[in-house]
């Protein structure tokens, strides 16, 4: 244990000795996560950019002016803009890329609607677009949603309508006539939708300089966590090239006539890796703490997560090493690993927005379990919520670290002496 | 100190060592000398415990190293050929490193570190990194590391490769002094002055097989009182059979097409010689003669000149 002590405390001199990299590894998270707290985090601003949205209605209609109506109803009028064109000029504009979507309503869409036929509106989407059209195609399906529901519901009335509508004249009487069956009808749907099962709570995240209510996670809570982890396994990777840069430069062999054993040697890389990983993560606390309005939640909570979570980046890392041959093929290998699991745990965009298919991939990569572990932290989940994350990291960590370091020796013993 | 018994080592189908055996007595300066590739560097390899040999046995004071390796690198010091250290360090923070790394108590190790810094003339500069020193201030801080621990026996693996005149004469001072305490060195190199300025004994090597060992009156004597003439020029082998075939007392080393490496007195047979190659009209290019030494030695015995 003392050479092991030894080992990472002449490993730690030598980073402060030239901590750029590590420093550079620091402050990317940071600068990052402020960026993008500047572009979508809290702000008067709107967070999204207005979507452009094209109607070309053929069919001019009471029926498909509102179904067209319900893009600039309320607060969906701030989020999109419409602009009426013919269908032509609006495939013209969508070629040109001049909006996100265009909503085609054909000739016969009231008519065959009143009919209770089917009937289809095009959504023409702008492929060079990502999540823009999205929206316009998500709103559209709500829509169409609500005008088979209204017309399925109100299909008597509506064949009466259409009855009076035909002969062109609505007399006192059918008036009467279709306010009584209207208002039985609501009274007899209002017993299932009056009062709603479902409701939807609206709340706020804090902004800049109010106290954060306990449990919410503010903008900057989200992104920070997750790209400090994918960091984080670069900041370990320095360590663990450094077993080939000592193999390379022949620091390895001579401490291998001393009396040190390879083992020590490479539990000391373990040891550094996990230690300066806990100091890194603890200044992306820090900061995060200073710069952002993040609330890490409960200290003790947090330095546990930090330990289990950094056991187990050293000894994921110490994993691929024990294949690795040169630092070449380190640094064409790790940075690959390190990016795909980051982007597939949730470190570049919430986890919670990839489709179920990915997300069991995202399950299986350490950032993700480190994401979870500090959102459950800061959102002051109960203690027993937050221990299987933490047994999981550390029994995971120590068993790779133990698979890791038994292959080590095999591999960094081939090619030691030249 | 050290008994070397049967050692071999081979690489697929290449045989690296073949079959060596020497023994070094303590205090001695013994010199591995041998061209790049000789097996010098695999020997000093498995003597230090990094390499296992295919057959062999290796005894450092009196211990087995085939079962008793933990004990024989306690009493062991390597210099490698490359500056094994950590260039981002200070020279003192590496000595206590490596010192530390050994075993060597605080105490004793700030004294160590105190003397071999001023014996070797870095005093003063120890608190700067040693990227900032010269490629000879590197070798000697390289040295100091061998030595720190004082071991019994050290290997020192070329350790003059690529320094100037003053560092070679300060390390190799320093090597004197130290085998004058005791210490068995043991000392590759393919540089036949160094092994003759320094060495007490010298084995030389070639193709993984110790050609001759003894000191270097001893080993002269294997060439004799007779110089080593090698002529290079436009002929066939069969021609330079010819030639000397025609002459007595001339012995050939090795001859091959436009070189012929031969044991003779010079100044009676040389222009004899020459005469035979002007009658035979064939074209001389160079002609070099060399006088009983370390040199003549080994090229008598490998047929090889040595390079540095």
């Amino acid at each position: 244990m003392k050479r092991i002590l030894l080992l990472a405390i002449k490993d730690f001199q030598r980073r402060w000795r030239n901590p750029f990299i590590i420093l550079g590894y620091i402050m990317i998270p940071i600068i990052f996560t402020m960026i993008l707290g500047m572009v979508f985090g809290s702000s008067d601003e709107p967070s999204l950019p207005q979507v452009k949205v094209l109607t070309a209605d053929n069919d001019e209609s009471l029926v498909s002016r509102l179904f067209l109506g319900t893009f600039s109803q309320g607060e969906l009028s701030e989020l999109f803009q419409i602009e009426q064109v013919e269908e032509e000029q609006g495939r013209k504009l969508m070629n040109k890329n001049k909006a996100s979507a265009l909503i085609i309503i054909p000739k016969d869409f009231g008519e065959k609607l009143l009919d209770l036929q089917p009937v289809q509106v095009h959504i023409v989407k702008n492929p060079s677009e990502q999540f823009l059209p999205e929206i316009v195609q998500e709103v559209g399906d709500v829509a169409t949603l609500i005008f088979s529901a209204f017309f399925a519901v109100f299909s008597d009335e509506i064949d009466l309508i259409k009855e009076y509508a035909e002969l062109d004249s609505f007399p006192d009487q059918a008036v009467s006539q279709i306010s009584v069956l209207v208002k039985t009808r609501i009274e007899g749907v209002s017993k299932y939708i009056f009062p709603p099962i479902v409701s939807i709570k609206q709340t706020t995240a804090p902004t800049e300089g109010e106290e954060e209510t306990g449990g919410e996670l503010t903008f900057h809570s989200y992104v920070l966590p997750g790209i400090s982890i994918m960091f984080l396994l670069f900041i370990c990777n320095i360590i663990f090239e450094d077993l080939l840069r000592e193999k390379e430069a022949g620091t390895l062999m001579r401490m291998m006539v001393s009396p040190m054993q390879l083992n020590e040697f490479i539990w000391s890389k373990i040891l550094t890796a996990t230690v300066l990983g806990m100091t890194c993560t603890f200044v992306f606390i820090g900061l995060g703490e200073l710069i952002f309005p993040v609330n890490w939640g409960h200290p003790l909570a947090l330095v546990l997560a930090v330990l289990c979570l950094n056991i187990l980046i050293a000894g994921f890392i110490s994993l691929p090493y024990a294949f690795i041959r040169t630092e070449r093929q380190a640094g064409a290998v790790i940075p690959t690993i390190i990016i795909i699991m980051s982007l597939l745990g949730g470190s570049m965009m919430p986890a919670q927005m990839f489709p179920s298919s990915i997300r069991i991939f995202s399950k299986m990569t350490l950032n993700y379990w480190g994401i979870e572990t500090f959102y459950k932290i800061m959102q002051k989940s109960p203690a027993v919520e937050i221990i299987p994350y933490y047994s999981g990291m550390v029994i995971l960590g120590i068993l790779f670290s133990l698979v890791g370091a038994y292959l080590l020796k095999t591999n960094l013993r081939k090619g030691l002496f030249r | 100190m050290l008994q070397i018994e049967n050692l071999s080592k081979s690489y697929e189908s290449i045989k690296a060592v073949d079959n060596i055996s020497f023994e070094v007595e303590k205090g001695e300066i013994f010199g591995f000398l041998g061209p790049n590739g000789a097996g010098k560097t695999t020997t000093i390899s498995m003597i230090s415990g990094l390499l296992k040999p295919d057959t062999g046995k290796i005894i450092i004071d009196s211990m087995d190293l085939g079962t008793n390796l933990k004990g024989i690198k306690k009493v062991m010091g390597v210099v490698p050929q490359e500056m094994a250290f950590y260039e981002e360090l200070t020279a003192l923070e590496n000595l206590t490193f490596w010192g530390k790394l050994q075993g060597v108590r605080k105490k004793t190790l700030d004294e160590r570190i105190r003397s071999y810094l001023e014996k070797t003339g870095l005093q003063g500069r120890e608190k700067d990194t040693l990227k900032k020193y010269s490629g000879g201030m590197k070798r000697r801080i390289n040295l100091i590391i061998g030595l720190i621990h004082q071991p019994k026996l050290l290997l020192l693996d070329e350790p003059s490769t690529g320094i100037d005149v003053q560092t070679k004469l300060n390390i190799f001072e320093i090597i004197r002094e130290t085998a004058s305490q005791g210490t068995t060195i043991l000392f590759t190199t393919h540089n036949l002055q160094e092994a003759q300025d320094l060495c007490h004994r010298i084995a030389i090597i070639d193709l993984g097989r110790i050609l001759a060992i003894g000191t270097l009156p001893e080993l002269i004597k294997i060439v004799g009182e007779k110089d080593i003439a090698v002529i290079s020029g436009k002929f066939s082998p069969e021609q330079g059979q010819q030639i000397v075939s025609k002459l007595q007392d001339i012995s050939v080393i090795s001859l091959q097409e436009g070189k012929i490496v031969l044991s003779l007195e010079a100044s009676q047979k040389m222009p004899l010689m020459l005469e035979e190659f002007f009658q035979a009209k064939i074209a001389i290019d160079d002609i070099s003669i060399k006088q009983p030494n370390l040199e003549s030695v080994f090229l008598k015995l490998t047929g090889k000149e040595m390079r540095e």
